[in-house]
């Protein structure tokens, strides 16, 4: 990629709270500037970058877009890469505190009160996802990575009890 | 993703879930998560003259978390626990064919024996090892 990342690709500032009138329209041009239907008779290797500019371009419109991944995208430029499993540079482990409390959950699942223990995580996990922007914006990578973890966590457990409901008993 | 039959198996028919109780003085307890994926593991041992005489696992993940929890609790029972601390990741993950990208269910698992044991000894006054 030319540009250092999606926010520079897409031409528009990096931070989480961004112009989504000028992400929307920056895509649009410079997708159809890349639009490999404009290459047609030209050299492979022109094509070639042609449509890896555009999977570029529709892969930095996906993240940036999506408030959640925007954030987790700026904790990845920031040095921690959430979907990793490394001690150094992929997410932060969560206290045990924290953990037992995600197994206590389950536990309150299982007793039932369904509609309740969901009310509270989806609170909680929007919680999370503000705090991790709040230390975006403070500069403090660290502190949103451990946010947006928490998240993750919150959404997993959501999304096991959409899946439970779903299931037909 | 394609699912080994022993994967699949343990998925289905998994052994030893359930909980001891973790207030028990031979009951060792180790909690861990995976934070990339949100998966969280529990497992516990019960511990008689420095072997494990039972073991029970309670797992929210994939079906690999899952599968690796399962067999780790199979194996233990009967097993001392210097023996138990011996067991590897790599382990788990040939027993089960896990892919590379389910390699760190099997991590979870190593990990989590490994705290329930620490867990143990802390209760009992031996120095955690390692």
């Amino acid at each position: 990629m030319t540009d250092a990342d999606y926010f520079g690709l897409l031409g528009v500032e990096r931070r989480w709270r961004l112009d989504r009138g000028a992400l929307e329209r920056n895509y649009l041009e410079r997708s159809q500037a890349s639009h490999p239907d404009g290459f047609i008779g030209q050299d492979s290797g022109t094509q070639r970058a042609a449509m890896e500019r555009s999977s570029q371009l529709n892969q930095g419109y996906r993240t940036l877009r999506d408030p959640v991944l925007r954030a987790e995208y700026l904790v990845k430029l920031g040095g921690t890469d959430l979907d990793s499993s490394d001690p150094r540079t992929g997410a932060p482990k969560p206290s045990q505190a924290f953990l037992i409390e995600m197994i206590d959950l389950r536990e309150r699942l299982a007793e039932g009160d369904v509609a309740a223990v969901r009310e509270e995580i989806e609170a909680r996990a929007e919680q999370a996802l503000d705090a991790g922007i709040a230390a975006l914006d403070r500069g403090e990578v660290a502190e949103a990575a451990r946010e947006l973890v928490a998240r993750r966590y919150f959404q997993r457990f959501l999304d096991e009890v959409d899946a439970s409901e779903e299931r037909p008993t | 993703m394609a699912y080994s039959t022993k994967v699949i198996d343990h998925y289905e028919h998994p052994r030893n879930v359930g909980s001891l109780d973790k207030n028990d003085e031979d009951v060792g307890t180790g909690i861990v998560g995976a934070p990339a994926c949100g998966d969280v593991m529990k497992l516990q041992i019960k511990v008689e003259n420095g072997v494990i005489t039972d073991a029970k696992f309670k797992t929210y993940g994939c079906g690999s978390a899952i599968a690796s929890s399962s067999l780790v609790t199979e194996w233990v029972k009967g097993m001392s626990i210097d023996k138990a601390m011996e067991i590897k990741n790599s382990q788990i993950a040939e027993e089960l064919s896990l892919p590379p990208v389910k390699i760190h269910c099997s991590v979870l698992a190593e990990d989590a024996i490994k705290a329930a044991i620490r867990d143990y000894q802390q209760k009992h006054g031996t120095p955690a090892a390692e």
